[in-house]
């Protein structure tokens, strides 16, 4: 055994484990940041079944013979099923929301017949897409297994399904909303993922500009020069949200290559156009979520630079901003999943405190021309931006950024909060 | 007289610890002024109120007849503080350092590259100058951090232990230095020094600080021959009651 070698690392793990910092970072945390996601996915999948045991679907039935009544029979033992008394499809759509449905089946008048004498049979099934999230499409999947047991029972490939999306309250033709599902994973996971990376690096930036200047020193000498206080403070925000930004658009030109990946599995006659469907956002939608981003963005900046602030080196403001990451991390991977007006109330409200949620809220409304939720999001951001940057600038304003201190010992705050240096 | 500092009944107190006393003080414009005591007796509390970096408990401070707690921005045009244990931006080259610094008082960039030539000078540290700060010594660092303060030749230069970490040499070359500024450009000094020698041969007035407060002050000579001592490490320990 090497000489010395357990000396050293008993005097290792004492030091390691007596630094409160490490203690939570590496170990508490995770150890209530993993139940914590646990619970989220459990959440989620357990939405996802229940929204998919709720699936209700209105039925046109153009067919008047006992095979269709017995394939809308079928149907209910599944789902909720509703027949509605219209003419055409056109006349269904505007009911969806009476019946809270999502699903729209039109039985040809041809069904019976064809049925009778197994031969094949269209029935074209439409499907609303809202852009929920990931596991959106879920009802496409049910109609999957539905006609594939029908099939079973009567005969092999007699049931032929054509689907369709209903997007925005119009009816796509010939387009499979888990088709637009995969197509709109981007929207779907690339904002909270972006969200994640973009914040928790730019944070530690922040965090790390502001404990440098204490460690190496430099600060004191900072504070006296003849300069504006704020610009100190506007100057560190800057510069980790021009680094941040570059590190994004370096990570999100990889993204989006293995984005590339999921439209080959679109089937080349489809001819989606994103556009024309308005999947894509605006101009103005755009716009209301760079502003969005930017705001959360600028929120996050100033409180890692008031938290980094009471650390003594950068080790300790590393540590001391990682307690924010789950307030970043939880909604993003929540909404990565589910949509927020799915989520019970007591969560959503939480959800909505969170300033970092609205970017992602911000992506999925954006892309479905809902600028109200987005415009009230940016407002609510950029309202707590302000009250952040407000104790940030007073904080650089008074003499508590060269004193202040957070004291971990026993994880409580000391007896002032604060402690002052002084020779 | 003209009178660059006065402190009148300034008290300083972090929670329940009083660093700074009810000090009264005053400095003359174009004086070196040494502040001299043992570690935590209030020396660098007291050039940090004055440098305004801290706000006074309580009591008054003046620097050119500015209020440093109202007028601090205005305080922070005409002065420049060296900390103790001051650091440079290991990243930037001791050249960008001084180009950093001198831009916040240049008015254009004839003046700009005077200042910091005018630094190159004081520091002498040559093409390092072009290394980045990381590369540098202690010694060579708080050189730089030296030419730092006194390139731009402000009103009053605030030095905490400016001799601190160099060698005898160039201790010698900074004392030097400080006395051509104030002599050539009018610069007030106030300095703080654990250095009994250094104080006795560089400063023209100098205070006694004990717990917060001053205990003595005057000219080194007259403070020598008031307490019948050879040097001022002697007249410190004698006021103090050490000896």
């Amino acid at each position: 055994m090497l000489k010395g070698f357990g000396n050293f690392l008993l005097k290792e793990l004492k030091e390691l484990i007596r630094d409160p910092k490490i203690l939570l970072g590496m170990i508490v945390v995770p150890l209530i940041m993993f139940p914590v996601l646990g619970g989220i996915m459990s959440f989620s999948m357990q939405s996802a079944q229940e929204s998919a045991s709720k699936t209700t679907m209105l039925v046109l039935n153009h067919d008047t013979g006992v095979n269709s009544t017995e394939f809308i029979a079928f149907l209910n033992s599944s789902i909720r099923v509703f027949p509605i008394n219209a003419s055409t499809i056109d006349e269904v759509v505007p009911m969806l929301p009476d019946y809270n449905a999502t699903e729209i089946i039109e039985i040809p008048a041809n069904f019976t017949q064809n049925v009778t004498a197994k031969t094949v049979v269209y029935v074209k099934f439409y499907s609303v897409y809202t852009g929920a999230g990931l596991l959106e499409g879920i009802g496409s999947s049910i109609i999957d297994a539905i006609v594939v047991q029908f099939n079973r029972d009567i005969a092999p490939d007699i049931l032929v399904p054509q689907k369709s999306a209903i997007v925005k309250g119009k009816i796509i033709e010939g387009v499979d909303p888990r088709m637009l599902a995969n197509l709109m994973i981007s929207q779907a996971i690339a904002m909270p993922i972006t969200m994640m990376i973009l914040l928790s690096y730019s944070m530690q930036i922040a965090a790390t500009s502001v404990a440098m200047e204490k460690e190496e020193k430099t600060l004191e000498t900072l504070l006296t020069l003849p300069m504006d206080r704020f610009a100190i403070l506007a100057g560190k925000l800057s510069g980790s949200i021009i680094i941040a930004g570059v590190g994004v658009i370096a990570y999100m030109i990889g993204f989006n290559f293995y984005l590339g990946s999921f439209s080959s599995a679109i089937p080349s006659g489809a001819a989606l156009d994103l556009e024309a469907l308005g999947l894509v956002p605006s101009l103005l939608g755009y716009l209301l979520l760079g502003i969005s981003l930017f705001v959360a963005l600028l929120s996050a900046l100033a409180l890692a630079v008031i938290i980094s602030s009471f650390a003594e080196d950068v080790r300790g403001a590393q540590s001391v901003v990682g307690y924010i990451y789950p307030f970043v991390f939880i909604p993003s991977l929540l909404l990565m999943y589910l949509d927020v007006n799915a989520l019970p109330l007591p969560i959503k409200i939480i959800i909505y405190a969170i300033p970092y949620s609205h970017p992602i809220i911000a992506a999925k409304a954006v892309t479905m021309g809902d600028y109200l939720t987005v415009g009230l999001g940016i407002a609510y951001v950029a309202a707590f931006t302000l009250v952040v940057m407000y104790v940030a600038s007073r904080l650089f304003a008074t003499e508590k950024i060269l004193t202040a201190k957070l004291k971990f010992k026993g994880l409580r705050r000391a007896k002032k909060g604060t402690t002052e240096e002084f020779q | 007289m003209n009178i660059a500092i006065e402190l009148s009944d300034l008290t300083k107190d972090f929670g329940n610890i009083r660093a700074l006393n009810h000090l009264n003080l005053k400095i003359e414009t174009g004086d070196i002024f040494g502040l001299i005591g043992p570690n935590g007796a209030g020396k660098t509390t007291a050039l940090r109120v004055i440098s305004t970096l801290l706000l006074p408990t309580s009591g008054s401070v003046r620097v050119f007849n500015l209020d440093a707690v109202h007028e601090s921005a205005e305080i922070r045009k005409i002065i420049t503080y060296l900390p103790e244990e001051a650091g440079i931006y290991r990243n930037l080259s001791g050249w960008e350092y001084l180009e950093f610094m001198a831009k916040f008082s240049a008015k254009n960039k004839d003046q700009l590259h005077e200042t910091v030539k005018e630094a190159a000078e004081i520091c002498g540290l040559g093409e390092r100058l072009k290394s980045r700060a990381k590369t540098y010594s202690k010694g060579m660092k708080r050189r730089l951090l030296v030419a730092r303060a006194l390139m731009t030749r402000p009103k009053l230069s605030i030095l905490d232990e400016p001799t601190s970490g160099l060698d005898v040499l160039y201790s010698y070359h900074v004392r030097e230095i400080i006395k051509r500024y104030v002599k050539e450009y009018g610069v007030t000094v106030l300095l703080s020094s654990h250095n009994m020698l250094e104080v006795e041969h560089l400063c023209d007035h100098v205070a006694l600080v004990n717990k917060g407060q001053i205990v003595t002050e005057g000219k080194p000579q007259d403070l020598k021959d008031k307490f019948g001592s050879q040097n001022l490490e002697e007249v410190f320990a004698k006021v103090v009651g050490f000896a």
